[in-house]
């Protein structure tokens, strides 16, 4: 299996990556583009994942049943995603459509936004906020955001608010998409059994001519509130507890420690907070992510569990934080962490569509390409010193936390 | 690339199936044991749940944390799911580890711990599971409506009810177990990197002396059928509905795929069209094919707010229904190149290749090439489709939802 890459860019800055295999069956690609919740301001709130629906409701070329039509002749694995700092449009096809497929992504992605459409997405949109509502889980994730980051961008909600959305405008959207969608702030990028010089041919005929414009963050460092909070919902049957702590960023060297650090505290299978909770039965789900996000990261950790057992359970994962913090993993932990991240990252790139998201953040958050091979090599270079000098560094016991469902109290 | 299928039966009943793959480094494994919830005794309903848990709390040489830490430094990816028939044990690794994980599964089968001390834990787990439900009401009213839908006990919930799990004992698990983690009609399928001869060698020696009594097959009752409202404050209505369609092994098998696919395959079906594009009544509209070995269904849901729940159901059946109109030639050419096209990235996986050779033995004591089912995908015609959807119309809707609002549904269905 030879992964070749290649690089590309536009006169008008956008950028095209790409990871080559020939002996792939199918290819896929996207655009990454560099923007989500944490680039809006509050009165569009909602505004990037509103947008990212209405890429697929048409062009000056394709109507809104065209775009679906098209991506389904293909036989198309294709969707789209939005989180709070980027927005990725992807499919997945057989190499003999690698010029169709192209044609519609570059072309969906300068969309009109017909105000009739606009108005019928707004329905679906508020659809998918009440079926959010109805997730535990997903409440906790997004008022816990909010929480842990205060006034900072990075704790805007993506899918808004019903009153944000109602109140949003055509206009506003447009406004923002202009803004936004500089092809300096957006990457092209394709996997798989791909020719990429016909690959960028497309794209410099379909994009060549998009208008650059400046589209900046605001980077500025988040300042973790840390406090903690018990919404009480008697409709809700079990406690959902949501922990948040600051972590090491995506441009952080230490991000590969981080990783294993979340492993070793709180992977599903044979963690620290497995054997303490999960095991026992104290809960039924205890879980730690590493999240990095740009020049910011976190350590997010969920738990649930019945409402008697729920005071124990955030006790025993703080206690467990706090050991892990001070006393360091043991060789054996960090070597199954390695053994198991590994293995997940090799089963994910044996499919151009699990290469796809790690080639395109990889450019997105460091504008560099590292093959899957030295990814591992990254990953089984990290010492046990490291990961303990993010666990001291990045207190995980430091969290910020919220709780809902049936307790008053924690 | 042509693809290499091999079958072997051991004398002790258990099957293995495996199909080497070019170009990958992982292997994935499917052991499917003849342990599903259907099996369980009607008073011990969650059974195989909680079996699913403690198999693995401690096997052979090993205690639960030994077996976990062995599965962990081996970067084994497993997961236990609990289907209507079979209590699937599911592995994804390196190939270069699949001797050595076998080791540790012939220890799960066939010599696990099953203490006292650790049923307890596993059985809470379940009844959390179960309580947890009611934080995921679309979830819920899936799993309810296929309990209303198949034949009982085929459709049960696999985590039983909370009076089930509460008289549910180890002895009597134990005991019921006896017949379940058994060769006998179980299958072990491996697809990626690795060596026929060599797999069917450790295979042979870790599995080949495995024996156990055969337990009894389940005798289905009819179903219960009809139409469940679940009252919940909740924010949305999450209405679900079945009609029957027909099994795998039917020569009409791809008519209803190819029907299926009209329906709700991508963005262009017709569900997806006609609720969500054109109206913008839900986020989420689809429906899809499951078949059981002796009963299939076509299970459709939509979750909407309460103020749009009537016409949502309404477009949701009428759709259903006019696609026993036909379909024009323009969508099944849609529908073949989608299927096609799945079958191929699958193909690429070695997690699909081995669940795809597991359901072909048991629906079909054969497996298929990914070229005996795109020829039998480009043979059907819309002709074919129209008959199937005459046969199989969706009617005797069997309904169950979720939500504060009541439906009228003597309008619809």
């Amino acid at each position: 299996m030879t992964m070749e890459f290649r690089h590309a860019q536009l006169d008008n800055g956008l950028t095209i990556v790409a990871e080559v295999n020939a002996s792939a069956a199918s290819m896929a690609s996207g655009f990454f583009v560099r923007t989500g919740s944490r680039d809006e301001q509050p009165v569009v709130a909602g505004v990037s994942h509103f947008l990212e629906h209405m890429m697929f409701k048409g062009t000056k070329r394709r109507s809104p049943a065209d775009v679906n039509r098209e991506f389904d002749e293909m036989g198309a694995n294709y969707n789209a995603f939005t989180s709070e700092e980027y927005t990725v449009y992807y499919g997945a096809v057989l190499p003999e459509f690698q010029a169709r497929l192209l044609d519609l992504l570059c072309d969906i992605v300068r969309p009109s936004l017909r105000q009739e459409d606009f108005d019928v997405e707004k329905g679906v949109i508020l659809e998918e906020i009440a079926m959010y509502r109805d997730m535990p889980r997903w409440r906790v994730f997004e008022s816990l955001m909010a929480q842990h980051f205060g006034a900072h961008p990075l704790g805007n909600s993506v899918l808004g608010s019903p009153e944000s959305i109602r109140a949003l405008r055509r206009d506003d959207m447009m406004d923002y998409f202009r803004r936004r969608y500089s092809p300096g702030n957006m990457t092209l990028v394709g996997v798989g059994n791909l020719d990429f010089d016909a690959f960028v041919d497309k794209a410099r005929a379909m994009c060549g001519a998009w208008e650059p414009c400046r589209a900046d963050r605001d980077l500025s460092p988040p300042a973790a509130t840390g406090t903690h909070q018990v919404l009480r919902d008697e409709k809700v049957a079990r406690e959902h507890i949501g922990l948040i702590s600051p972590a090491p960023s995506a441009q952080d060297p230490r991000r590969h420690a981080a990783h294993l650090a979340a492993s070793i505290a709180g992977d599903t299978t044979g963690s620290r907070l497995y054997y303490a909770l999960v095991d026992p039965a104290i809960a039924d789900e205890a879980a730690t992510a590493y999240e990095p996000f740009d020049h910011a990261g976190l350590m997010f950790t969920f738990l649930t569990a019945d409402a008697e057992n729920a005071p124990r359970a955030l006790t025993i994962a703080r206690e467990e934080f706090r050991k892990l913090r001070d006393e360091g993993p043991t060789d054996a932990e960090l070597a199954a962490a390695k053994n198991k991240t590994a293995s997940g990252a090799t089963l994910k790139g044996e499919l151009p569509m699990g290469r796809l998201s790690a080639v395109g953040f990889d450019w997105l958050y460091r504008n560099e390409y590292v093959p899957l091979a030295e990814q591992i090599d990254q990953l089984f270079a990290v010492t046990r010193d490291e990961v303990s000098a993010v666990l001291r560094e990045f207190d995980m016991t430091a969290f910020t936390s919220l709780a809902l469902g049936p307790v008053e109290a924690l | 690339m042509a693809e290499k299928f091999f079958i072997r039966e051991l004398p002790n009943g258990l099957t293995l199936l495996g199909q080497p793959m070019d170009n990958v480094s992982s292997a994935a494994m499917v052991l499917a044991l003849p342990a599903g919830a259907s099996h369980d005794p009607p008073e011990c309903a969650g059974a195989a749940s909680v079996a699913a848990d403690w198999c693995f709390r401690g096997a052979g040489e090993r205690d639960t944390r030994q077996l976990n830490d062995a599965l962990d430094s081996l970067g084994v990816q497993h997961h236990e799911s609990v289907q209507s028939e079979f209590l699937l044990l599911s592995a994804a690794l390196l190939g270069r580890n699949l001797p050595e994980t076998l080791d540790l599964y012939a220890d799960v089968v066939r010599r696990p711990r099953l203490e006292d001390k650790t049923f307890e834990p596993c059985r809470a787990l379940v009844q959390q599971d179960l309580a947890s439900l009611e934080d995921e009401p679309s979830r819920k009213a899936n799993l309810l409506l296929r309990e209303k839908f198949y034949p009982a006990p085929l459709g049960r919930c696999p985590y039983g009810t909370a009076g089930s799990l509460q008289a549910l004992t180890a002895d009597a698990l134990r005991k019921h177990l006896q017949g379940r983690f058994s060769p006998r009609g179980a299958t072990l399928s491996v697809a990626g990197a690795f060596e026929w001869e060599a797999l069917l060698d450790h295979v042979g020696r870790r599995f080949g002396d495995w024996d156990s009594p055969a337990a009894p097959p389940v005798r289905p009752t009819p179903p219960a059928g009809g139409i469940t409202h679940v009252p919940k404050d909740s924010a949305q209505v999450h209405i679900a509905l079945a009609h029957r369609a027909t099994i795998v092994s039917d020569r009409r098998y791809y008519a209803a795929r190819l029907a299926a696919t009209v329906l709700s395959g991508g963005m262009s079906g017709r569900l997806f069209t006609e609720v969500r594009e054109k109206r913008g009544l839900v986020y989420h509209v689809s429906s899809h094919y499951h078949s059981l070995k002796d009963h299939a269904g076509m299970f459709t849901y939509a979750g909407t707010t309460p103020e749009k729940a009537q016409e949502t159901l309404r477009v949701t059946v009428t759709e259903l229904r006019r696609l026993g109109e036909g379909v024009t030639d323009d969508e099944m050419a849609r529908a073949r190149t989608q299927l096609k096209s799945a079958l191929v990235m699958q193909g690429e996986s070695t997690g699909a290749r081995a669940n795809a050779l597991s359901s072909d033995w048991y629906h079909l004591r054969r497996l298929r090439s990914l070229e005996e089912i795109s020829a039998a995908i480009d043979a059907i015609t819309p002709d074919q489709v129209r008959q199937y959807l005459r046969d199989w119309p969706a009617a005797n809707f069997t309904l169950l939802y979720i939500g504060p609002a009541e439906l009228d549904t003597a309008a619809v269905l």
